[in-house]
């Protein structure tokens, strides 16, 4: 086998599967969805054990009721990368996904360089939105998951099947306070396709999708320009031009832009990696003839 | 900030309703005096009820203005820059149980001997309790970025330009990390001759 890394990171492939998730048998046969369901049980020793993981719970007896008073206690601890403009939408050439690099707590900048596309594996992208943890680690757990069907059936999964992965596990931990809201998209035999799916395991398939407080912002651009027979090229450039307008007007996102897209040939490829929003600005206003400070038109007064 | 003979203010250009900007050019800082300027950050609405611009015939209950021009016609003098810190805190605090949701900051300068002048910088909560250490003093939704900076580069007794420097670096550097400020910013630098105002380029997003 020459791929031995599962599609995941370095730092994960080193270990053995069985470290990872300890409780998986591969000698036991396939459960169906609700023998899963029915196998999910809290540990009496304060453990959540299902899928073959095993999350330890905090002592006491409502367990989520203090997820829940954890936030309020101590927002900055449990709150991190919020406030996001992603975006993604299919076009003729595949799918196009661009995303800003802001990660605030509160109202602080935590980062402005954060990395919220996800490279599941060599055909799937999945964008972050809300807890950058939970994005981050059940993407990487469908991109094992992806690679166990690979190499038990032969074939790559398709998108759709991927994309139930993450719906499911989203499905089973509702309520319990996971936080995601993502953009899910991959190319297979059929092409490239997209779905959203968040944390209250919604899953839809769409041509169009803007997540994040700065979502709003970057429909509007995107709704007045979109067009399904776009180029490359000009899917490219809507992509950047959403989401500087809606780094302009929402706080909460900023930094640089990130391009991807999603071929109908089975990858995807990185365009731009990062783009500071704050020239693009600058230059986009320039083009009209405005200075960017967005003064056109106020009398000249400081005091 | 308060340096030798010279004080300044720097502040951003944003308003907002909280993660949407709304204007990014407005103004929150007044000329008093010749010799004291007031910036007030906090709820829109109430910036501009305390405001003192010199059009108050359109803010007719421009609360400051009104005070300013009573001492004047009584006195036959300007108010001095360590009278009117004072005045502002005993207004906030008139409105103990119905405060203005500002926090303001007064830089001036008193003169005090033959080209000597005393710097008047200071803060204020909602309900007007006054601090001042003579040295610089923040307020806003980056105030707890702003001491980091600020207390790094600054010195006492610098000179105007010098202090336009310290004041306007510690200002971007904290508009970096407050994703609530920025979008344009305006610097202040008021010395016994003349008041300077230059307007600085920053992020927009």
């Amino acid at each position: 086998m020459d791929n031995e890394n599962f599609g995941l990171a370095k730092s994960f492939s080193s270990a053995p599967v069985l470290s990872i998730s300890p409780h998986t048998n591969f000698s036991q046969k396939e459960q169906t969805d609700i023998e899963h369901e029915l196998n999910e049980q809290v540990g009496t020793t304060g453990e959540y054990v299902s899928e073959g993981f095993c999350f330890k719970l905090a002592p006491g007896q409502d367990q989520i009721g203090f997820m829940r008073s954890l936030k309020e206690k101590a927002p900055k601890l449990t709150d991190f990368a919020k406030g996001t403009t992603t975006l993604a939408f299919e076009f003729q050439e595949g799918v196009l996904v661009a995303v800003d690099a802001r990660a605030t707590m509160g109202a602080f900048i935590s980062s402005n360089n954060v990395r919220k596309v996800i490279e599941i594996n060599d055909f799937l992208l999945g964008t972050m939105a809300g807890g950058a943890a939970d994005c981050m680690f059940w993407e990487k757990y469908v991109a094992m998951q992806c690679r166990v069907y690979e190499l038990r059936n032969g074939e790559k999964p398709s998108v759709a099947m991927a994309s139930m992965m993450l719906a499911s596990i989203m499905r089973q931990y509702r309520g319990q306070g996971l936080s995601m809201g993502t953009m899910f998209t991959g190319s297979d035999k059929t092409g490239a396709s997209l779905y959203y799916i968040d944390n209250d395991a919604t899953r839809v398939k769409g041509r169009l999708f803007a997540v994040g407080s700065g979502g709003t912002f970057a429909y509007g651009v995107l709704d007045t320009n979109y067009r399904y027979d776009m180029s490359l090229d000009e899917a490219v450039n809507l992509g950047i031009r959403a989401i500087t307008s809606a780094t302009f007007k929402d706080s909460a996102s900023g930094g640089v832009v990130r391009i991807y897209h999603v071929t109908n040939h089975g990858k995807w490829n990185l365009i731009h990696d990062a783009i500071d929003v704050s020239e693009l600005h600058y230059q986009f206003e320039q083009n009209k003839g405005h200075t960017g400070r967005g003064n056109e038109g106020k009398p000249n007064k400081y005091l | 900030m308060s340096g030798h003979n010279c004080v300044a203010i720097a502040t951003d250009t944003r308003l907002s309703t909280q993660l949407m900007t709304i204007d990014t050019s407005f103004q929150r800082v007044f000329k008093v005096t010749d010799s004291c300027l007031m910036g007030v950050s906090g709820l829109g609405t109430d910036v501009q009820t305390l405001q003192l611009t010199l059009r108050s015939f359109y803010f007719s209950n421009s609360l400051m203005k009104f005070k300013l021009n009573l001492y004047r016609l009584k006195e036959g003098r300007d108010m001095k820059a360590d009278v009117f810190s004072k005045l502002v805190a005993t207004s906030l605090y008139e409105h103990r149980f119905g405060p203005y949701f500002v926090s303001p900051v007064i830089a001036g300068l008193d003169k005090v001997g033959e080209n000597e002048y005393s710097p008047v910088i200071c803060t204020y909560d909602s309900i007007g309790y006054r601090e001042h250490n003579g040295q610089f003093e923040v307020a806003g939704t980056g105030a707890e970025l702003l001491y980091g900076v600020c207390e790094t580069f600054y010195k006492p007794n610098l000179e105007p330009e010098q202090l336009f420097e310290v004041i306007s670096n510690s200002l971007l550097s904290a508009l970096d990390r407050d994703s609530l400020s920025g979008w344009g910013a305006k610097v202040y630098l008021l010395t016994p001759t003349e008041l300077t105002v230059r307007s600085l380029k920053t992020r927009q997003d």
